[in-house]
């Protein structure tokens, strides 16, 4: 069986290595375990270790849960100029992309998971022994179109990889079909996982029908900056070849996006400020605080800070071509647009209260040490990917010739 | 002054109801009572009358003169009367000839336990209100035998006005979290500019 | 809405002396077959709560052995013997809630009278109503003061709301739950079957009256403080990390009992009845006075009123 020597080979793969590699892996176990521990600290207590509470029921979870679905989604950034452009450069970068993908839904689907009261009921959700309430609603949608992306994304590199394996070009006509899907459904994780938000006419901070686009945006422009930065890793680490042309036009992409997704925070703030009626309360908490709190406040304006220049960087072409400056403008938008959409997103949709009270959050140091295993995690999941389609893809790992007319 | 005006009122009352109530109790020999509004659900009243210290108030007032004269009493009942506040004394509710009953305006007398017909007298939109049970309060039940609690079980007679009292605990926040103190409550404008009105 | 099927007639005096004799053999098998090392529970009940289906799919005797599986629960965790019930809604009721905002002094009776009677949690510290204290000539829920606490109410000056579940016709939180743990009853009710909500909290989210909470923490009641009249859509003791709410005291107002939040308000602000029936008081308030609803702008068709005269 070759599709078992395959996955045999790329596990192996992915654990060989220099020793600065191994120091990396251990590192970010560690990481993992210790959100594990505190985890379990979770589970035996309840969520009552974490800082939320029934004025504000989500936190820092589902504000990780929110940015991460957007970097998930945009890996369809690699995928359309690679598939349907046909540029050979993105091409040999493409599996990087969805395999952070993979990353990012795994890290979401955890953030979302942890976050749970009863995870031991997770099965209630299996359609059949469990009841799915779909299409009704909105989290049943964003379970169903999580999968999917995560199975897309883990079958079409699959597939690319296992041709590569066997020394065979993949079969366009085979596997084109579901990168059509898969680019549709990047927008539709992305769009789902908004609407779950705005679907809430509860909350009137969420209730808007910016809020889809704007998610969309913000992940354009948080999305390529990770995948710029890690490009430039691999590029830096390995011998993989990794084309400054892919770069500039993921930095292209990021410009433009980022200026989109700021114009619609313009717009979000003109509408709720210019009257400002009840609704504008919750963006008011967030930019000026409210009732004398103001935790929020100075994140927000620091994303916002941060989110602006990145953009002037951006903008000023000379600048941007200059490798430090788009770093420097990546972090800057990765970070903005994390506090952005995370916090910045979830939290003021609870403040204050539908009746009206203010009460604050703060994640304890539970929360924060869960998310930086899921971080980890994730981060995890990636360079044991990333390790072995590089091998695959700069034709390292091969199955023996003679293997090679099996079909399976 | 106030007794005259109500003494004016009460024949007004009186000439308006009693045409009106005598068409339909052919028999003008027979006492005319309220009976209730048409559609009332059927109800019963709890009782009062056990609950009553002085009850009946026969005991001792049959030993007294009756002395119609308004004026403050000085016994052991309550000497101030705020219900009306001023407006009306013991006997516009208490009968003069016979203690142990009330009486309506027009000096039908009245059961302690049927309080009610002397309070809707006056309260005549509560009293409506109480019959359907959009005012008062219903013992128990929602559902199968209605009974209502009279007007004097939660309104004092002679000091109708419920009393302000401590309210009970507030609430807490969630197990291991605190409530920040000092929260401003931001208010309407308008109020901020009639208390700078009122400065000046 | 929902199709009840799963409502067996738990309240009669058959069953409960069956279940009694059936808790007995529970108990029996218990001790010869297993520790309490499952938190006080045996295997087998911790197995059974495991794979318990949901309310709505249970067979009757599905029902009855999760009622008993309640009971004994309730007994290990809180040394208190309670009677569970099932008790069915009754046809051609709907029920209705309107409170009279004139009348509301903001004394919080009923916050706390609910909180006894539904075996809210003491140390988790839940509660289903909000008195909210406003300014008069403001009705800004942003401007209200939910932890009022002065020398005496009614404060000059001040209006007083109380708020809870509205049990809405058309409840967003009914639509945001992804496993179909809550639910409209055929008697209006909103519920939850705590056994089967996974505890995402997407109900709160969507919940336009704050009517939703969670159980941070194992809900802990005193055993003397216990209320044993409970039902199993209602007010049984509840685990840790999953959501409830208020359910207009189900395992009251089923049979005919006022719900607790009515009973105990002092002055009689509070009316409740069916909304079906002509000549009930409710509908009495609707004809007769001039009513509104919270929100009604969100199109959630509240059945809970607020009037005054």
């Amino acid at each position: 069986m070759v599709v078992i020597r395959f996955i045999f080979d790329s596990v192996r793969e992915m654990f060989r290595g220099p020793r600065e590699y191994w120091m990396w892996l251990l590192a970010l176990s560690l990481v993992v375990l210790f959100g594990a521990w505190r985890y379990s600290e979770q589970i035996t207590e309840g969520l009552v270790v974490t800082g939320m509470s029934d004025q504000v029921s989500w936190g820092f979870y589902i504000s990780n849960f929110a940015f991460l679905v957007g970097i998930a989604a945009a890996a369809v950034l690699l995928v359309i100029p690679a598939y349907i452009f046909d540029r050979k450069d993105v091409k040999d970068v493409v599996l990087v992309g969805e395999g952070m993908a993979v990353a990012a839904v795994t890290m979401a689907i955890l953030f979302v998971i942890v976050d749970l009261g009863r995870p031991d009921r997770l099965w209630h959700m299996i359609p059949g022994i469990g009841r799915f309430h779909w299409p009704v609603s909105l989290l049943a949608w964003d379970v169903l179109v999580l999968s999917v992306y995560f199975l897309l994304n883990l079958a079409i590199p699959f597939y690319v990889l296992y041709s590569r394996y066997r020394g065979k070009e993949p079969n366009f006509r085979l596997y084109f079909p579901f990168v059509v899907i898969a680019m549709f459904w990047a927008i539709s994780i992305h769009t789902v996982t908004a609407f779950l938000f705005s679907a809430n006419p509860a909350r009137p901070f969420w209730h808007t029908a910016l809020l889809g686009p704007r998610f969309i945006a913000s992940a354009f422009a948080s999305g390529p900056a990770l995948i710029i930065i890690t490009l430039q890793i691999i590029r830096k680490l390995t011998s993989y070849h990794v084309s400054q042309t892919v770069i500039d036009l993921l930095a292209l992409i990021m410009t433009t996006a980022l200026q989109i997704s700021l114009f619609f925070v313009g717009a979000e703030l003109f509408t709720d400020f210019y009257n400002e009626g009840a609704h504008a309360a919750s963006i008011h908490y967030l930019f000026f605080g409210l009732g004398g709190f103001s935790s929020l406040k100075a994140w927000i304006w620091f994303a916002l800070a941060l989110n602006l220049t990145a953009l002037v960087i951006l903008m000023i072409h000379p600048l941007r071509q200059r490798t430090v400056m788009l770093n420097i403008a990546c972090v800057m938008t990765f970070i903005g647009i994390w506090i952005e959409k995370g916090m910045g997103l979830v939290i003021p949709g609870f403040v204050p209260t539908p009746l009206g009270e203010i009460f604050e959050y703060a994640p304890t140091s539970v929360e924060l040490s869960v998310a930086a295993g899921i971080w980890a995690f994730g981060i995890l999941v990636f360079t044991l990917v990333a390790k072995a389609v590089i091998a695959i893809e700069q034709g390292k790992l091969s199955c023996p010739p003679e293997e090679q007319r099996y079909t399976l | 002054m106030n007794s005259v005006f109500l003494q004016c009122v009460v024949g007004v009352i009186c000439l308006i109801l009693l045409p009106a109530q005598a068409q339909e109790t052919p028999d003008s020999q027979q006492p005319l009572r309220f009976e209730g509004y048409p559609g009332v659900p059927e109800f019963e009243v709890v009782p009062r009358k056990d609950e009553l210290f002085f009850y009946p108030c026969g005991q001792c007032h049959e030993a007294m003169e009756p002395n119609p004269e308004i004026r403050t009493l000085n016994t052991m009942h309550d000497a101030e009367i705020e219900h009306g506040r001023g407006r009306i004394w013991c006997l516009s509710c208490h009968n003069l000839e016979n203690r142990n009953y009330l009486n309506t305006l027009l000096k039908e007398l009245v059961d302690f336990d049927e309080a009610h017909l002397v309070c809707g007298g006056c309260h005549a939109n509560r009293h409506e209100d109480w019959y359907f049970g959009a005012h008062g309060k219903r013992v128990a039940n929602w559902q199968g035998e209605r009974t209502l609690y009279n007007c004097t079980h939660c309104h004092n007679p002679h000091s109708p006005a419920i009393k302000a009292r401590a309210p009970k605990p507030a609430p807490p926040v969630r197990a291991g979290l605190k409530l920040e103190p000092g929260i401003k409550h931001e208010r309407s404008a308008v109020w901020d500019a009639q208390e700078e009105h009122e400065e000046q | 809405m929902s199709n009840n099927t799963g409502s067996g007639n738990g309240g009669g005096k058959f069953d409960q002396a069956r279940r009694n004799f059936l808790r007995g053999i529970g108990i029996g098998t218990a001790a010869a077959v297993a520790q309490p090392a499952w938190g006080g529970q045996t295997f087998q009940d911790t197995f059974a709560d495991f794979f318990q289906k949901d309310y709505r799919r249970m067979s009757v005797d599905e029902i009855e052995a999760a009622l008993e599986r309640i009971e004994r629960k309730a007994e290990a965790r809180y040394d208190v013997e309670i009677d569970c019930q099932n008790t069915p809604p009754q046809p051609g009721v709907v029920y209705g809630y309107a409170i009279n905002i004139s009348r509301c002094k903001g004394y919080r009776d009923c916050v706390h009278a609910c909180v006894k009677e539904n075996n809210l949690g003491r140390d988790s510290q839940m509660q289903y109503i909000r008195v909210l204290e406003m300014d008069q000539g403001d009705f800004n829920l942003e401007h209200s003061d939910h932890y009022y606490e002065p020398e005496t109410v009614p404060v000059e000056g001040k209006h007083y709301l109380p708020v809870q579940c509205m049990q809405c016709d058309d409840p967003p939180c009914v639509k945001a739950c992804p496993v179909e743990a809550t639910w409209m009853e055929p008697d209006g009710i909103v519920v939850v079957d705590y056994d089967w909500c996974i505890g995402c909290r997407y109900c709160m989210a969507a919940c336009p009256y704050w009517a939703r909470h969670f159980n941070w923490t194992v809900p802990e009641i005193p055993a003397e403080e216990m209320n044993t009249n409970t039902h199993y859509l209602g007010n049984r003791p509840r685990p840790r990390g999953v959501v409830e709410k208020c359910h207009f005291c189900i395992h009251r107002t089923r049979k005919g009992q006022q719900p607790a939040c009515m009973e105990a308000c002092p002055t009689g602000s509070r009316i409740f009845g069916n909304l079906l029936d002509p000549d009930s008081a409710i509908r009495y308030v609707l004809a007769n006075k001039q009513v509104f609803r919270l929100k009604e702008d969100l199109g959630t068709e509240p059945k809970f009123w607020y009037f005054s005269d």
